[in-house]
């Protein structure tokens, strides 16, 4: 098995990586809601899944392609990808913010905990789940393939695939404009200002809504590109796959130290690999149990994941 | 509904109404009502499968209720057990304590059928599954928790699972299968089944993958590295199409092979057809499309949607009951008198009778083949 | 807003000694009368009204009261409780088939299971962050299904078929469908979960969990020995999960790990915030309407998830500490001063 895990070494990691990219994102979306509320965004599995079928309706219905069409080369397949990453985006954003007023800004102002806020999240991410099965009759659905899968290229014995190398660097380049846009702009500053200290920056002439509105967005924003990466490798969805990769990004965010956008991108990276890498090692069957062994030791050995801060500095 | 009809449907629950049950079923233009029931998963996850069921069923009724729209109406009683085993252990003592139901359709999934069955077998409820194929319901040796009221117009994983590694290494030299299943009872059963019938070496590599896996890069590499090159998947369509088409897509060339988990006509729509030529599947029968066009034309054009997975079966599972019907049995002692004598034409043509445990006799395993992103029927696996 | 638990709380303590046992009498008498009323507005459609009661609802009930004391109680967020309702019902699966021990004996078996596995889980987990032990708790539910799936010994997929029911106590007889027997049983462990836990809370452990609740660090400084209490809680929340689970497998005859799925958690959770979080009166309430409710409304059939999700978010919108909301001990004191 050692011999073969080599041989077979460099194919797990990329297919770990494309994987881990998208986990990223999505983790994107649970960990910068933590870091503004201190709260578990539950409904963002259902904001992804979502987006999954924005980015199918985009190129099955807009642009008309099928499961026997020639695929999109050149200009065209930039359009085609352009247009449903950006559409899915502005979907899944716009949601995100939807669930926000739903399911979370009256709680917040009424002051009510931690608790309530979660079961009027799982309540939402259940109303979305049951409206997409219902409109699908339950089905799952097929993206028809705008883009060939073309290989581009060979590293060792491993083939490297274009769709995947998209997914790397699109999603590389989304995460930095993410983390100069934390780390630069005015409203960058204001959602980190709330996010260490909500009472200090009310004082300071910030408007809390806004700021987690706009954090609210931002998640979704992200949230949405994993559900047209994931589209783009896996070109299928349903209406329940939400929970599965939700559950999935959710341990990311909090492997890599969850409120925190340095700790969803290692955290995400992590999972992908080692979840590809126990598939294959101690069979799929353990995948899961692997995964919850290795996150019960990181938080014991580092309680703040991989890259948390320590406590009093997240903490109020 | 024309408007007769419905004038006779008014006036007769009128009558049943003024007068009870008994004046309305001796009144000449008053169809007797009869009820039947559906168990399956028509919410939550696995309710495609249900939901494809249940419209099988509809439409055998619908037809059934047309043909003897004087005579008999039959009625059906839809439970959602969401497929799974606690929720059925609820629905059945419902089911079986109305006393109207005198034949249950279903349970569609095997864990729900035997959480059910104590109920059903206490009020002698008799049971006609289109879909659950355990072997353990009706095996003797397991104790026969099916006996007596449990009967299946679909032939068990312990016929297909053999037939599936038949045909899926058929026409191969020097078969190395590489074999996958879903986790589920369905999926590992058949892969239980199949064991034994396999030669030596010809079976280089086993895998177990949740059915919620949407990335399978694990798995494939797996399939490379032990030199598959027939790859048989022991689960269902919605997982299946996926794991195929990134199967190919990683540059895997030999053979794609399922059972009828996977042949559902959704199955070809899931990924190119250029992915998906080829992949051999069995089932014990057929979709409609394959059986008559003109079939799957009617079907559409009287449920309003394509027909699904195990439609052919639902629809046979109907007429097991509503030939009994057909001819007066009221009852569920004689409906499950009926049943156990039944003999009669599946819709694809081949004899429906039960043996004493509750088994489709002879039932035979086609074999179907995906060309140009269509499931065609290749003929029974010998 | 009227407050019921307020107007409760008041009639209760107004009460004698002889008006306690009165009212408690008749509130029992009534909840006992419950499985009579099958053929009232109550009944379910299509699901059997008598089963309802026992799974989910009384069953719930339970679990949510255990729940409770992890959650409501010490302010401890599980996610994963269904986990122990798991090994309570495959220690009588297994031990129930593979030995001639009867459910009574299975019972404590099936609780001592539980709670060692609380206590395997708590020590480690309780030392984390509260944020985390969402995660961990989750996962570890995930776990107990996932080995279930996969090990050979508990049947995997197809699960244990053929669980005994319980020998006859007193003369009673244990049949599969006398839901009712069951549905006493499981009214009579209700009881003793509700005795122990306010037991509990008026006693040195409930102070200890409530200042854990409501500022840990705080509670660390001033003496009490927090982790120990947090482990304290967990098992015992983790011991009424088992006792459920050795019962739901006696009553189904069949368990399979798709019975013990992550949405049970979830599921329970949403009882005890729904209900009202602390307050077991409130947590009881939340688990009867959100056990209760799925069935009643099985006319919606198709769009009935849909609408159970729309009455959580609006529930939580509109009252969002629950149907009945925790005493608030702040009030309540500065009510006695102003007296």
């Amino acid at each position: 098995m050692i011999g073969n895990f080599f041989d077979q070494f460099w194919s797990l990691t990329f297919g770990g990586l494309s994987l881990g990219f998208i986990y990223i994102l999505i983790a994107l979306g649970y960990t910068l809601v933590y870091g503004v509320l201190r709260m578990i965004n539950f409904a963002n599995s259902e904001i992804f899944m979502v987006g999954t079928f924005a980015t199918v309706i985009v190129i099955r219905d807009l642009y008309k392609f099928t499961q026997s069409s020639e695929y999109a080369t050149g200009f065209r397949l930039w359009l085609v990808l352009g247009t449903a990453l950006i559409i899915t985006m502005i979907i899944s954003g716009l949601l995100s913010m939807v669930v926000e007023l739903v399911a979370y800004r009256r709680l917040r102002r009424r002051n009510s905990g931690v608790l309530a806020p979660l079961i009027s999240a799982i309540g939402v991410s259940m109303v979305l789940a049951e409206s997409v099965r219902i409109m699908t009759d339950s089905r799952p659905v097929a993206s028809p393939r705008a883009m060939e899968k073309s290989f581009i290229g060979k590293f060792f014995d491993a083939d490297i695939r274009l769709d995947n190398t998209i997914i790397v660097i699109a999603a590389l380049l989304l995460f930095f404009t993410l983390w100069n846009f934390i780390n630069r702009t005015r409203l960058g500053k204001a959602i980190r200002a709330v996010s260490m200290n909500p009472s200090a920056a009310k004082l300071m002439g910030i408007d809390i809504d806004k700021i987690v509105s706009a954090t609210f967005l931002i998640g979704g924003v992200m949230t949405g590109a994993a559900g047209f990466f994931y589209v783009l490798k896996y070109e299928n969805t349903a209406s329940s796959i939400g929970f599965e990769l939700g559950i999935a990004a959710f341990t990311a965010a909090i492997l890599g130290g969850i409120g925190n956008i340095k700790g969803a991108f290692f955290g995400g990276l992590a999972l992908g690999l080692l979840e590809t890498y126990a598939s294959f090692f101690l069979g799929t069957q353990w995948k899961a149990v692997t995964v919850f062994i290795v996150l019960v030791m990181v938080l014991y050995t580092r309680p703040n994941g991989l890259f948390g801060e320590s406590i009093t500095q997240t903490r109020v | 509904m024309n408007k007769k009809l419905t004038t006779s449907l008014v006036f007769a629950s009128v009558a049943s109404l003024i007068f009870g049950v008994t004046t309305a079923s001796t009144a000449q233009a008053a169809p007797k009502k009869i009820t039947l029931a559906f168990q399956g998963p028509l919410t939550g996850e696995e309710a495609q499968v249900g939901q494809d069921e249940v419209a099988g069923v509809e439409y055998a009724i619908k037809l059934f209720n047309a043909k003897y729209k004087n005579k008999y109406q039959v009625l059906l009683v839809k439970a959602d057990d969401q497929g799974a085993p606690d929720q059925a252990a609820k629905v059945a003592p419902g089911i079986a304590s109305n006393a109207k139901i005198i034949g249950l359709i279903g349970a569609a999934y095997s864990g729900a059928t035997i959480a059910s069955l104590p109920y059903y077998k206490q009020r002698n409820l008799p049971m006609v599954s289109p879909s659950a194929t355990r072997v353990s319901i009706t095996d003797p040796a397991a104790g026969a928790i099916g006996f007596p009221v449990f009967h299946r117009v679909v032939v068990t994983d312990k016929v297909q699972g053999p037939s599936l590694f038949k045909l899926a290494t058929k026409g191969v030299a020097g078969p190395k299968a590489f074999i996958v299943d879903d986790q589920s009872a369905y999926g590992v059963g058949l892969v239980d089944y199949m064991k034994p019938v396999i030669p030596a070496g010809q079976a280089v590599g086993y895998d177990s993958v949740s059915d919620k896996t949407t990335d399978w890069s694990a798995t494939i590499a797996k399939v490379k590295t032990a030199g598959a090159n027939v790859v048989i998947y022991t689960g269902y369509f919605p997982q299946a199409a996926p794991f195929f088409k990134q199967l190919r897509d990683s540059g895997y060339t030999g053979i794609l092979a399922g059972g009828d988990g996977v042949l559902s006509p959704s199955f070809p729509t899931l990924a190119p057809a250029a992915v998906l030529e080829g992949v051999r599947l069995t089932a014990g029968t057929v979709p409609l499309a394959e059986i008559s066009a003109k079939l799957e034309a009617d079907f559409k054009k009287k449920m309003g949607k394509a027909s699904g997975v195990y439609a052919a079966e639902s629809i046979d599972a109907a007429n097991v009951f509503l030939s009994c019907v057909a001819k007066g049995v009221s009852t569920r002692a004689a409906m499950l008198k009926c049943v156990k004598a039944y003999k009669g034409k599946s819709l694809t043509g081949s004899t429906i009778k039960f043996d004493i445990n509750g088994d489709v006799a002879g039932g035979a395993m086609n074999g179907f083949e995906v060309r140009n992103g269509v499931i065609k029927f290749t003929g029974a696996i010998k | 807003m009227i407050n019921i638990r307020d107007k409760g709380a008041q009639v209760w303590e107004n009460s004698g000694r002889t008006g306690r046992v009165a009212i408690a009498t008749l509130v029992i008498a009534v909840v006992a009368s419950l499985p009579f009323m099958g053929g009232t507005i109550l009944n379910t459609p299509i699901a059997s009204y008598e089963s309802v009661l026992v799974y989910p609802i009384a069953m719930f009930v339970l679990m949510a009261i255990g729940l409770n004391i992890v959650i409501g109680k010490s302010g401890l967020l599980d996610l994963g409780y269904v986990a122990f309702f798991a090994i309570g019902a495959y220690t009588m699966g297994l031990l129930g088939t593979k030995t001639g021990l009867n459910t009574w004996e299975i019972l404590p078996i099936g609780i001592a299971m539980s709670m060692f596995a609380g206590l395997v889980l708590g020590v480690p987990a309780l030392k984390l962050r509260g944020d985390y032990l969402a995660i961990i708790t989750l996962g570890f539910g995930e776990i107990v299904r996932i080995v279930a799936l996969n090990l050979g010994a508990l049947g995997r997929s197809e699960g244990i078929i053929g669980i005994p029911t319980p020998p006859p106590v007193f003369g009673i007889e244990f049949s599969f469908d006398s839901h009712r027997i069951y549905y006493w049983t499981l009214l009579i462990m209700i009881l003793l979960a509700i005795w122990m836990v306010r037991r509990l809370s008026a006693r040195r452990a409930g102070r200890a969990w409530e200042s854990i609740r409501q500022d840990e660090d705080v509670a660390e400084l001033l003496g009490v020995p927090t982790f120990r209490y947090k482990i304290w809680a967990f098992v015992l929340g983790a011991s009424v999960g088992g006792a459920a689970g050795v019962i739901y497998a006696s009553k189904t005859l069949f368990i399979a790990p798709d019975n013990f799925t992550l949405q049970i958690s979830i599921l329970i959770l949403a009882c005890v915030v729904f209900g009202g979080m602390g307050n077991i009166w409130g947590v009881i309430l939340g688990a009867v309407v959100l056990g209760y409710l799925p069935d009643r409304i099985r006319f919606l059939s198709e769009a009935r998830l849909l609408v159970f999700g729309l009455v959580l978010v609006l529930m939580m919108n509109l009252r969002p500490d629950g149907l009945l909301p925790r005493k608030k001990r702040e009030k309540a004191i500065k009510a006695k001063e102003a007296v």
